[in-house]
């Protein structure tokens, strides 16, 4: 390893500092304040060191890595989702008795493991990146002990995750076997000498994508979503909802571009079965939860599907059309989630539609942004959702897959449905008073702030995209 | 050689299907270590005898003494015997495993059907594995240190106990 190596490694170098600095800290003194400030710092300075990278820069760390613009875009991605949920998790987490430390050291290292899989171009990188990402959840998932449902919800994304990396390690080991490589470019040249893929390697591959599925929740692996994001804590929902399937629908976007996965018959069709099974049963299962987290696990499940559609079309189309798709959806699934956890008290989070009624009246600024947010993820225009859907038809129509298509534009019409029932029951006037303790009027500003910038992004990315959707061309 | 790999493996499975279903968690344990024997065979026949010695040590050796550890310190009693029993009776399993022996059947198939390179055996000695940990794989390495970190923090977090608190009247003078 020489020294533009570790030039190109320094992203990963001051996160895994960050993370063993909180550890120290701790051992010090338990103190919530310094060790939030030591995350949100160390992921700040990070991403300003990312921006000194130019957007060609190409730097291949064999056999493991590679940073290149595409990477270094999905992990600067990642960096500014985690300041986000690191920011809204200091509210939460302040006013619940729990100790509070670790919660930032797993978050760090999960952000971690979701950058090494966004610049892996070997087995082994991706599934320790994997692992690291999926050690980490099991623990924040179930962070909050007090309440049972977390525990449940810990063990079931730990017997699942575990399972679906049996699968992983499986479908590696079989596709090993028959091509005698690890990192994706060998795959891709042994690829190119065979006329078509040996049946062995088939079974490996499809079991890879099963291992994928189950992260991506993807119908039918997506049994775990609804239970898990209404068991872990709303932050830690946002991170699963965000940094741990985007990681991995980048990673596939890299590996299928290696293999060139797109020329096949049988891919093609797996995965447009699996984006229109995930289409119609998140939306159609949404329809009648009355849990707001489960509303929003439902639609990821479906959004996901919507983000297929766009990988489908493969090509450069395609990957700048998923990967502007990414940025929006994280957006708005912040966001979302950002005010679930500012409406949460000390006992339970505001997950029941109920909480929300007449919500305008009592917060009418949460109440508009909240409302934005919903609508973007309907793919109302003027939002960051809008484009976004209109980015993917584009690429979908473009290489003609109109069953997608169709599919995609009459479960926009279905969504449209619970998203607006939500915002209805917002405006209802139904005056309610809660008292909730209050906390120190500093904690509520930043996640107000984070809350408001996220908004601003939002219509910003729906009124001029041109600044991103360069940007995102340029790296691919 | 190729009659000890297959034997070993043989054994594995099977020893691996008695340790998944035995009541008695010590006879499922002493399975498991038959399993984790034979795949160290196995290994050893395929021409890496360092993963069969770190095999023994460190499965067959070190996790069996922790998990007899949990053993002792969960102190289950008949009746979790009893509660597992009717948890895995045969009408519950039997669904499962035909679609499993299905599934089975197909990947017995697609392995026979396609023709596998022979295997060319070589053995790696302690050597050359710790040359590619700390050459090449280095990251790896690294990454999986902190895969342990993540573990260990979160296990600290999850099996910390609150205080016992004695008498109930002591305990609404806490709160």
């Amino acid at each position: 390893m020489n020294r533009s190596d570790l030039y190109s490694l320094t992203p990963l170098l001051i996160l895994s500092s960050a993370a063993i600095l909180n550890f120290f800290s701790i051992s010090i003194k338990r103190n919530h304040k310094v060790i939030f400030a030591i995350t949100v710092l160390s992921l700040i300075g990070d991403f300003i060191f990312l921006t000194s990278y130019s957007l060609y820069h190409q730097q291949h760390i064999d056999p493991l890595l590679v940073v290149d613009g595409f990477g270094i875009f999905n992990i600067g991605l990642i960096l500014l989702t985690t300041l986000v949920v690191a920011l809204m998790s200091y509210a939460y987490f302040e006013q619940r008795e729990e100790r509070k430390e670790e919660y930032y050291i797993l978050l760090i290292l999960a952000a971690l493991g979701a950058c090494i899989m966004v610049i892996s171009k070997h087995f082994v990188s991706f599934f320790l990146g994997l692992e690291v990402l999926s050690v980490s959840l099991y623990s924040l998932i179930a962070y909050l002990r007090t309440r049972e449902r977390s525990d449940e919800a810990g063990i079931k994304y730990l017997i699942l995750a575990a399972f679906s990396s049996a699968f992983l390690l499986f479908g590696m080991s079989l596709i090993y076997a028959t091509t005698g490589k690890m990192d994706f470019g060998g795959i891709g040249y042994y690829l190119t000498t065979t006329q078509d893929i040996p049946l062995i390697m088939m079974a490996g591959l499809g079991m890879l994508i099963v291992g994928a599925g189950f992260k991506l929740g993807v119908v039918p692996f997506h049994m775990w979503t609804p239970d898990v994001y209404e068991g872990a804590p709303t932050p830690v929902t946002a991170f699963i909802a965000t940094v741990s399937k985007g990681g991995m629908i980048a990673l596939l976007v890299r590996f299928f571009n290696a293999i060139n996965g797109y020329q096949y018959e049988s891919f093609t069709n797996l995965f447009t079965v699996l984006s229109i099974a995930s289409m119609f049963v998140g939306n159609i299962l949404a329809l009648r939860q009355t849990n707001l987290k489960r509303i929003l696990a439902y639609s990821s499940i479906s959004h996901i599907g919507y983000l297929l559609v766009a990988f489908l079309s493969g090509g450069s189309m395609g990957a700048q059309a998923t990967t502007f798709y990414l940025v929006a959806y994280f957006i708005t699934t912040l966001g979302a989630f950002g005010i679930i956890a500012t409406l949460s008290d000390q006992h339970r989070d505001a997950e029941l539609i109920d909480d929300y009624r007449g919500l305008l009246w009592r917060r009418p600024l949460t109440a508009v942004a909240f409302s934005a947010m919903l609508l973007s993820l309907a793919g109302i225009p003027l939002t960051a959702g809008f484009i976004a859907k209109f980015y993917v038809i584009t690429a979908g129509i473009g290489t003609q897959h109109w069953l997608l298509v169709f599919c995609l534009v009459v479960n926009s019409v279905i969504g449209l449905y619970y998203y607006i029932k939500i915002i209805a029951v917002m405006f209802d006037q139904k005056l309610q008073i809660k008292s909730a303790k209050e906390l120190h009027p500093l904690v509520y500003v930043i996640s107000s702030v984070t809350i408001a910038v996220l908004a601003v992004f939002l219509f910003w990315l729906g009124v001029s995209p041109e600044g991103m959707l360069s940007l995102i061309d340029d790296v691919i | 050689m190729n009659i000890t790999f297959i034997i070993a493996s043989f054994v594995a499975v099977l020893a691996t299907i008695m340790a998944i279903t035995r009541y008695n968690l010590i006879h499922a344990l002493l399975y498991l270590v038959i399993s984790f024997l034979s795949i160290a065979i196995v290994f050893f026949v395929l021409g890496a005898p360092f993963v069969a010695a770190l095999e023994i040590i460190v499965y067959a050796g070190a996790i069996v003494v922790l998990i007899i550890f949990v053993i002792m310190m969960l102190n289950l009693k008949e009746e979790s015997v009893e509660q597992e029993r009717i948890w895995f009776s045969r009408k519950v399993i039997l669904g499962p495993s035909i679609l499993s022996i299905v599934l089975l059947g197909e990947l017995i198939y697609i392995l026979l059907s396609h023709e596998t390179t022979a295997l060319t055996t070589q053995a790696v000695d302690a050597k050359s594995v710790g040359l590619s940990l700390y050459g090449p794989y280095i990251i790896g390495v690294e990454l999986s240190g902190l895969l342990l970190m993540s573990g260990v923090v979160g296990a600290y977090h999850l099996g910390r106990q609150k205080k016992k608190v004695q008498h109930r009247f002591l305990e609404n003078q806490t709160t």
